[in-house]
Order: C-alpha cells, then sequence, then structure tokens
C-alpha cells in the first residue's frame, strides 16, 4: 500500500467513523445546505456563487480542523462586500432575483455564524427558503426529486442533531428522515388537493415579468417564422371535448395582420369604419381544452373560427372583429382555457366595400413588376375566385420550392419572390399571395398561427410546438366572406397533409431529429419514446404546476361538489385530513405484539372457557388451570379435549419433542386447532 | 395583585390539565391522557416559515412552493406523532432508594422500560419542585429494553424524603414540538441526621464488663484470623493478604483485651442543654465512629434499646431510629 492510498484510507476512516458527532453533524448541515444552493449556480451572477461556494468550503474547512469560528469582526466586512456586489449585479435590493441572491448568500453565511442550538433551525428554515426559490426558475420533474432529496437531507442534519446519547450512524438517520417525508405525502396529497387555493399575485413583483419567451410574434417579416419552427419547444396542448377534427382543418388561429410596409407585415390597428362581427356558423362549435405554454405575448389560439370567448382568471379576453383573441396581460405562466369553434362558417359575408378598404392598402412605390403581372391576370380572369385560383395555380406549376433557408430578398421583395428567388417558406407565400390580390383590389390579410399538432397516443392530448407555426392568407369574396387561402398547400402540400417535416426536403432538416416524422422502425421507437416523455410532462403540468384555483374547482365539481365555498372546502380538507393523519398515524402508534400460533390457541381456548363459565385466574398457569378444570362440571368428551389440549400446550411450550404423542409431533398446530374445535 | 391572580389561574388550569395525583405505586405506564404535547419555540417558527412559504407560493403562482409547503407541514404532523410515541407508552417502575445522611444528594433509582418495537432517544428527566435545582438528564432506551436511571435531589432534614414529582420530556425527532409528561413515583427515601462535625470524642465507657475469654478487644494485637463477614475494613491485615498471594483469601487482624467494655450511646446522657437535633446528630456521628473503629455499641434512644452490637444491620436500625425520632415511623 502505497503512502496516498494509505492516506485516503485515513481520510476516509476519519470521515466515516473517526469523526467527532457534532463535526459529523455539521458537515451533514454544510453537506445538506450544497445541495439546496446548488441548482441557483446556473442563474446566479458568477461572482455570488464563487463567494457563496467560498464561504461554504471555509466552514467546511473550519470544522474539519475543529478551528475557531470567525469573529463578527472578520464578518462584518465580508457581509459588507456581498452586500456591494448585489447592488453591483442588480442595481437594487429589491424584487426578486436580487433577493433570491440575497438568501443564498445569507445562508452560506449563517453557517459561519452558527453558535447556538437556536442556530441550527435558523439555517434549517434558511435552507427551506432556499428550496422555494429555487421553483422561481425551474417545476420540471427533475428540479422536484432535487428538492426532495433537499428535505430529506435537512430533516436528516436537523435529526442528527437532537441525539443526545446514542448517535446511529447515518443510513439509520436518513432511514428516519425518509420515513418522516413519505409518511408525509399522503397528507400533502390531501392538502394539495383540497385546500383553498387563492389566485396571486398578492402584490406586484419589480422586475418578475418573464424573460424572453418563444412564441408567435404580432409582427411577420421575412425569416421570424422560420426561426420559430426551428424550436420544438412546446407551444400549447389541446384536449379535444367532442372528436378530433382531421389534421389538414387544424389552423389555430393567431395574429391577423392587414398592415403591410413592404418588408413588414403588422396587425391593422385602425379601420376607417367599425367593422361588424356578423358570421354565421354553419356546423355545431368543436369543444375543446388549450393549455397554453408562456409566449409573453398576448394571443390566445383556437381553431378557426372561435364560437366562444375564453376566459382567464384575472385577465379578460378579448375577441378582436378578425377573430383574433386578445388577452389584456401577457401570458407569462401557462395559462388554461375552454373554447369551442365552428369549422364550416361564413365571416362578415355582408361586410360594405368602405369597411374593407383596408384590407387593401399597399404601400406605394414597392414591387413594380408584380403589378404589371397582377394586371396581366386581371385580364384574363373574370371573377376574383377565378383570380385565387390562378395565384394558386401558378405557384403549384411554375418551379417554386419550399425551404426553410431561402435567399435574401431585396427592396422589392414580392417581385424578387415572385420571379427571380421562387423559394421560400409559409411566411414568404402568404405574404405575396397578399400582396398579390389587394393588387387585383380583393380584400386580403395574413392570418400566422400553427398549423396541425401531433396527438399524442399515450394521453390523448394535441401536442403543437413551435415548428408548427404557420402563416397563410385570407381573402373576401363576395357572398362568402372570408374565406381562408393557404398558398403553401400549392407548393407543398405534405406541409398541411402530414407535417412541416415530411414537406421539407432532407437536406434542410438534418440535426433537427426532433422534427422527424414517423419514418422506419427506429423513428417509430423514437416517436414512442418521446410520446411518453410528454405525455410524463403533460400529466406533470396538467396536474401538479397547473393547478389552479379555477382547476381546483373544476376538479371538485367532478368530484360531484358544485361551487364549494370556503366554509365547506375547509371542512373538506380538514375532514380529510383528520382521516389521513389517522390512517397514517395508528400504525405508528398502536402497539402490534407478534403473538405466535400455539399462543393465539391457546388464548381463544382460554376465552371459549371463559364464555362457557370457566374463566381462568388470572394468576393461574396452564397447569393450574388444567386440574381445576379436571373437576369442572363440562361434558365428559368435551372436557377430556380440553385438558388434552392443555397438556399438549404445556409441552408445547415448556416440554420438548420426544415428550409429545407421535400423532402431535408431525402436526402439533393441527393437533391443538382439532382439540379446540372440540372444545365447542 | 395582577400577578398572584394569574399565578393562581395559571396553578388551577395546570391542576385541572395535568392531574396532579398522589404518589403512584408500582409501575405506571405513560397513557395517552398523561402525555402532553405542544409546539417548541422552534416549533412556532416553523409554523410561520410554512405560512410564509405558502404566502410566496400564492404571489408567485409556485405549484411546487404549494408541495414544499404542504410536504413540510406533512412532516411536522408526522414529527407530532413520533415525538408523542417517543415518549408515550413508557412503562416507569420506582427503584430503590439507599439512605443517606441529611446534606447528602439522595439518590433515586427508576427504572424506564420500553416495551415497543422502536428505540426512544432523547428523553429528558428531572425532579421539578421548588427549590430543587434544575438538572435534566438525558436517556435513550432501546427498543424492548430497560434503561435505569439514578436520579439525585439534595436532602435537608431526617426522615421520610419522598421522590419529588418527576417531569419527563422529548422532542425528538425534528426539535420542533415537546411532549411531556408528570409521574410522582412511590418512592421513599430514609435520611440519617446529619452527622455532627468536629463532635466530641466517643463517649467513655462506663463500668468495666467481665471478661470473657476470646472476647475481642480493641487494643491488644492478637494475631490474625481468616475473614469473616463483618470484619472492618480497617483491620484487614493488608501485609499477609499480600504474603498469602492471589488466592483471594482475606485475612484480618485479632485484638484483645483492652476496652472490652461495652461502649453505650445514649440519648437521655447528652445534655439537656442542647437541641435535639443537635443530640441527635451527634449520635449519629458517634454511631459512624464506632463503627470505623470497629467498636461495638450498645444504642438506646427513648423506647428503642439496641445490646452492644456492630455492623451493617445493627447501625442502619440506629441510625434508622435517630433518623425517625419524635416522627412517624
Amino acid at each position: 500500500m502505497n503512502s496516498s492510498t494509505l492516506r485516503s484510507a485515513t481520510l476516509r476512516e476519519q470521515l466515516t467513523r473517526g469523526l467527532p458527532r457534532d463535526k459529523s453533524d455539521t458537515l451533514l448541515l454544510i453537506g445538506a445546505c450544497v445541495l439546496v444552493m446548488m441548482p441557483h449556480a446556473w442563474h446566479l451572477p458568477a461572482w455570488a456563487t464563487l463567494a457563496a461556494s467560498a464561504l461554504l468550503l471555509w466552514r467546511g474547512w473550519i470544522t474539519f480542523h475543529g478551528k475557531r469560528m470567525p469573529t463578527r469582526w472578520l464578518l462584518l466586512p465580508v457581509v459588507a462586500l456581498l452586500m456591494l456586489g448585489v447592488y453591483n449585479s442588480y442595481r437594487t435590493f429589491l424584487g426578486r432575483e436580487a433577493g433570491v441572491c440575497m438568501l443564498v448568500l445569507l445562508l452560506a453565511l449563517k453557517l459561519l455564524e452558527m453558535r447556538a442550538r437556536r442556530d441550527l433551525f435558523v439555517v434549517t428554515f434558511l435552507s427551506f427558503f432556499v428550496l422555494l426559490t429555487n421553483f422561481f426558475y425551474s417545476q420540471t420533474i427533475a428540479t422536484a426529486l432535487l428538492a426532495a432529496a433537499g428535505v430529506i437531507a435537512i430533516l436528516t442534519a436537523q435529526i442528527s442533531f437532537q441525539y443526545t446519547g446514542i448517535h446511529p450512524p447515518l443510513r439509520e438517520r436518513v432511514g428516519m428522515a425518509l420515513r418522516i417525508f413519505l409518511l408525509g405525502v399522503p397528507l400533502t396529497l390531501v392538502l394539495f388537493l383540497f385546500f383553498p387555493r387563492i389566485q396571486g399575485p398578492l402584490w406586484g413583483m419589480p422586475g418578475d415579468a418573464a424573460g424572453s419567451r418563444t412564441g408567435l410574434s404580432d409582427s411577420m417579416e421575412p425569416g421570424n417564422i422560420s426561426e420559430l419552427v426551428l424550436s420544438p419547444e412546446i407551444a400549447f396542448r389541446v384536449r379535444f371535448i367532442d372528436a378530433a377534427p382531421p389534421t389538414s382543418a387544424l389552423y389555430w388561429r393567431g395574429p391577423v395582420l392587414g398592415n403591410y410596409d413592404g418588408r413588414r407585415w403588422t396587425p391593422l390597428t385602425r379601420t376607417t369604419v367599425p367593422p361588424s362581427r356578423q358570421v354565421v356558423r354553419l356546423s355545431r362549435p368543436l369543444r375543446y381544452q388549450v393549455t397554453q405554454e408562456p409566449s409573453g405575448q398576448h394571443s390566445l389560439f383556437a381553431l378557426d373560427l372561435a364560437a366562444t370567448v375564453p376566459r382567464l382568471e384575472h385577465n379578460p379576453v378579448r375577441l378582436q372583429p378578425d377573430f383574433q383573441m386578445i388577452a389584456r396581460q401577457a401570458i407569462n405562466e401557462r395559462v388554461r382555457y375552454d373554447v369551442a369553434s365552428s369549422l364550416d362558417y361564413k365571416l362578415q359575408a355582408d361586410e360594405p366595400a368602405l369597411a374593407l378598404r383596408d384590407w387593401t392598402d399597399l404601400p406605394a412605390g414597392f414591387n413594380p413588376r408584380t403589378y404589371e403581372y397582377a394586371s396581366r391576370l386581371r385580364a384574363q380572369a373574370t371573377s376574383d375566385l377565378e383570380l385565387v385560383n390562378a395565384v394558386l395555380q401558378m405557384f403549384r406549376t411554375q418551379n417554386f420550392s419550399y425551404t426553410l433557408r431561402p435567399p435574401r430578398l431585396g427592396r422589392h421583395a414580392v417581385d424578387d419572390f415572385l420571379f427571380s428567388t421562387r423559394a421560400g417558406f409559409c411566411e414568404h407565400y402568404a405574404g405575396a399571395f397578399v400582396v398579390l390580390m389587394r393588387i387585383l383590389d380583393i380584400p386580403a390579410r395574413v392570418v400566422t398561427g400553427y398549423q396541425g399538432g401531433e396527438l399524442n397516443k399515450i394521453d390523448g392530448y394535441l401536442t403543437v410546438r413551435q415548428s408548427d407555426a404557420h402563416a397563410w392568407a385570407e381573402v373576401w369574396l363576395a357572398g362568402r366572406g372570408w374565406v381562408r387561402v393557404d398558398p403553401t398547400t400549392a407548393v407543398a402540400p405534405d406541409r398541411v397533409e402530414r407535417n412541416l417535416a415530411s414537406a421539407l426536403p432532407r437536406s434542410a432538416i438534418s440535426g433537427l431529429l426532433a422534427l422527424e416524422g414517423a419514418d422506419g422502425p427506429w423513428l417509430a421507437i423514437l416517436q414512442k419514446l418521446r410520446d411518453n416523455r410528454d405525455a410524463i410532462n403533460n400529466a406533470w403540468n396538467q396536474w401538479v404546476l397547473d393547478y389552479t384555483p379555477a382547476r381546483q374547482r373544476g376538479f371538485l365539481q367532478s368530484l360531484g361538489i358544485d361551487d364549494p365555498d370556503w366554509g365547506t372546502l375547509t371542512m373538506l380538507v380538514l375532514t380529510l385530513g383528520a382521516a389521513v393523519t389517522v390512517l397514517v398515524g395508528l400504525p405508528l402508534l398502536r402497539n402490534r405484539q407478534k403473538v405466535d400460533q400455539v399462543e393465539a390457541l391457546y388464548r381463544s381456548l382460554c376465552s371459549e372457557l371463559a364464555r362457557q363459565g370457566l374463566p381462568r385466574a388470572p394468576h393461574e398457569g396452564p397447569l393450574a388451570y388444567r386440574v381445576r378444570l379436571r373437576e369442572a362440571p363440562l361434558p365428559p368428551a368435551r372436557r377430556a379435549a380440553v385438558l388434552d389440549f392443555l397438556e399438549l400446550y404445556e409441552v408445547l411450550r415448556y416440554g420438548t419433542s420426544d415428550m409429545l404423542s407421535d400423532k402431535a409431533v408431525a402436526a402439533p398446530l393441527s393437533q391443538l386447532k382439532s382439540l379446540l374445535a372440540q372444545c365447542r | 395583585m395582577r400577578v398572584i391572580q394569574t399565578e393562581s389561574l395559571r396553578g388551577v388550569t395546570a391542576r385541572w390539565l395535568f392531574r396532579p395525583h398522589g404518589a403512584e405505586g408500582g409501575e405506571v405506564v405513560l397513557g395517552q391522557r398523561r402525555v402532553f404535547i405542544l409546539p417548541t419555540r422552534a416549533g412556532m417558527g416553523f409554523a410561520a416559515l410554512l405560512m410564509l412559504l405558502f404566502i410566496g407560493s400564492i404571489n408567485y403562482n409556485l405549484s411546487m412552493g404549494y408541495v414544499l409547503t404542504f410536504v413540510l407541514a406533512g412532516c411536522a404532523l408526522i414529527a407530532m406523532h413520533l415525538t408523542f410515541r417517543n415518549l408515550a407508552y413508557l412503562h416507569l417502575a420506582p427503584g430503590r432508594a439507599n439512605p443517606v445522611h441529611a446534606g447528602e444528594e439522595a439518590q433515586f433509582e427508576l427504572h424506564l422500560s420500553n416495551r415497543r418495537r422502536y428505540s426512544r432517544y432523547a428523553v429528558w428527566l428531572g425532579f421539578m419542585g421548588d427549590g430543587l435545582p434544575a438538572r435534566e438528564q438525558a436517556f435513550d432506551i432501546p427498543a424492548q429494553g430497560v434503561c435505569p436511571v439514578l436520579l439525585q435531589a439534595p436532602t435537608s432534614r431526617r426522615g421520610w424524603l419522598a421522590a419529588p414529582r418527576i417531569r419527563l420530556h422529548t422532542s425528538f425527532p425534528l426539535g420542533l414540538l415537546r411532549a411531556w409528561s408528570y409521574w410522582q413515583p412511590e418512592l421513599k427515601v430514609l435520611v440519617y441526621p446529619h452527622p455532627e462535625e468536629h463532635a466530641p470524642p466517643l463517649p467513655a465507657t462506663d463500668a468495666p464488663q467481665s471478661e470473657d475469654h476470646g472476647a475481642g478487644g480493641q487494643d491488644d494485637f492478637a494475631g490474625v484470623r481468616a475473614y469473616q463477614a463483618g470484619d472492618s475494613m480497617k483491620r484487614l491485615a493488608w501485609r499477609q493478604i499480600a504474603r498469602l498471594g492471589n488466592d483471594g483469601a482475606l485475612v484480618s487482624k485479632h485484638f484483645e483485651g483492652g476496652a472490652a467494655s461495652e461502649l453505650r450511646l445514649d440519648f437521655s446522657m447528652l445534655p439537656e442543654a442542647m437541641d435535639v437535633e443537635a443530640r441527635l446528630s451527634r449520635m449519629t456521628r458517634w454511631i459512624i465512629e464506632a463503627e470505623a473503629r470497629g467498636l461495638p455499641y450498645a444504642f438506646r434512644l427513648a423506647d428503642v434499646s439496641y445490646p452492644a452490637g456492630i455492623g451493617g444491620a445493627h447501625r442502619e436500625a440506629c441510625l434508622r431510629a435517630l433518623a425517625l425520632y419524635g416522627k412517624q415511623p
């Protein structure tokens, strides 16, 4: 054995056995704190992570080598320096981010200032706080598991400090903490489901607004949708209450854009006359529920065309005349809403020409070749519908291609696209189509949103990802109102029939495995795995992260408790909580003495005889009892059985096997049982 | 005035709640009704922490925050059960209590037995009462095991001293809750009078007794003989024992002649002017002295009279008579 292994062996020995109890307890506490603070390393400023690590190392070194704790005079400048750092990083001491940073540093400092027993509780309570602040940044299943480990570690440390004499090995202490944790789970479940929920926030949160999120913005210029479709992130999930429509009908309407500046499409903000909201629904509304991920935008999504306006808690939603759904506050949290849509409809069919004028506006001085082309088209066609079809025919027959990486376009973007590059993404096709229509004096607009979605076979949810982002057009035709036209289908029919991945050439998506459709056996397996993971994540989102007051009401309604008020809910949570506590607590308090079978049989004989009026006196042993029973007024056969039983019991209990009769040796228990039966 | 009122109110509440009954003979089980439980200060802090976590979860809409809050609440509730059962269903039995002299610490032996299949840790035990030092000791009682406990209480007066009321408490495992109970064991200790310090020497023997052959005396060394039970330690012939080797045989020195006369310790012979307690105190000292020197002594105290003797039983009888003089036996 060389010296290094020797050294490591002694170190290990010191760690496992040699460390005095208070040292090992303190190291355990430091370890628990490390576990709790670790996830914060991802988002704290680097200096704060380093400072906290240094403080923890310092504390560990002090403990390990039995050095003295630093004095207050040494700690004060450190505290001042750290506070200065916090101010320097955040320019404030208020707000969430600065608060979290200070909390983490405070915990590390408190460990260096832990003197009295009271301080132990301060440290553990602070750790629980730090654990909570982790959830500001992540609430995934992995985070939850890490937090559970943190709770168990803190409990173990707390338990370790409570022993006075015997100090059981770490394994046992962890076991006890684990037991407390697991036994607490049923009550957690009851409280989580039934504790009356309040919709937050209770007060404003400075600087708490969500950071940048991915999502469809309310403007469109070449490139921003094709950027979005590279993201496999989930936009929203849909659960159909009625039968799910075919994929080709899944147009999720988002921002409607009617204002064009030659490059960028934005919503039409001002209209000359107030538009009507006239709509004729030709099919029964289809009901479904959307769970939308935070987007940082105001749009909600519904199938063309929404028949109801969804409701969000404390965030009014309005339906615009162009049937876009806008929430007053940006969607910075996951929201869930119920919507219904009529897939077959007539929108604003009787709109006066004046109101449609806004939808034919174009900036002057752009795209001269397109104007030229449009006048040629106009000469050939007789109706608007024919013009629409002619343009689609052009896309279909001329060599237009569908690609995620289109060449750059110049100042006359539509000219360049239609007549030279001829390669583009849905935004190019939709944009060019609308421009062409407007030149032809047909009211037209760009509609952005999502198209399609992926049905998860595990849980039946339809998942719509950012990669399903799409742009299409709407034209107004006399007598039919606004009609959806998707010029992309003319170029890449698969885009709508199947999905984006199948519509794009292979080379365009190399390295984008997440977008891959179900091709080949291993892709099918991959798909299945992804379905499973998505289903688990979705269940987690639906049941844990989205358990809002509204959801709680829904859950209670499904249990048959309609419109519960506070009183009912409080009673319910108290009753259920008490029931669960009794269920969990009773086994802890009850004393289960193991009675062996021979003893149990003896006891039942005694109670049987007591029933027959011959109870065994408390001081009597089986032998004395037997002597007394010899003269007892019992039928002779039963008396013989009782006496045999007691004799056999005596031998089984106190004798040796050679004292047993042949019959009893083989099966003493069954012999006892049959004798007991004869005593009845 | 108010202070007195609240004090008495508290006393009444405590009496009603904790029902201090008289001493309980034999083994006592701490049943559910006898064990009380309340949060400690740390427990109150924990409740405040839960409130804060809850408010934070509401404010930031943290579902996982709710889960954490409720998990911790669940853990506290389980800890309550564990703390309770760490004390409840404990079997308590009084043990022995050896007599002591007034002014010494009385040692009360108690047996805590745990018939459950889980170990109990950090159970604190201590006497409670006015004038008793707040000394508490912690004990661990293994599963289905017994833990002997020795509790000390100071003594000041001779006579019987009943064991003070005992308070048992524990806040294991999390320190958030404290379960406690009271027990008045039926256990008393006999307190002998305090031996007088700087007492005059043993009284002179009165009349010389007829000399019997072989009667043990005090003065003249007459050789050694085999050790007999009751021989004073001071009479062991250490040199001879050492020489005999390590076969364990003890020998004691044997004296003859000299003061073969009887030493009589008679209460009535002490001056009347002395305080009764002082006289008892002197008698006590003399008994100790006589025992130490191996002098047999006769004893008389009022109507109690013992012939000359020496050794444990005699000594205890005499001291007991002194301890209980003028008191209920």
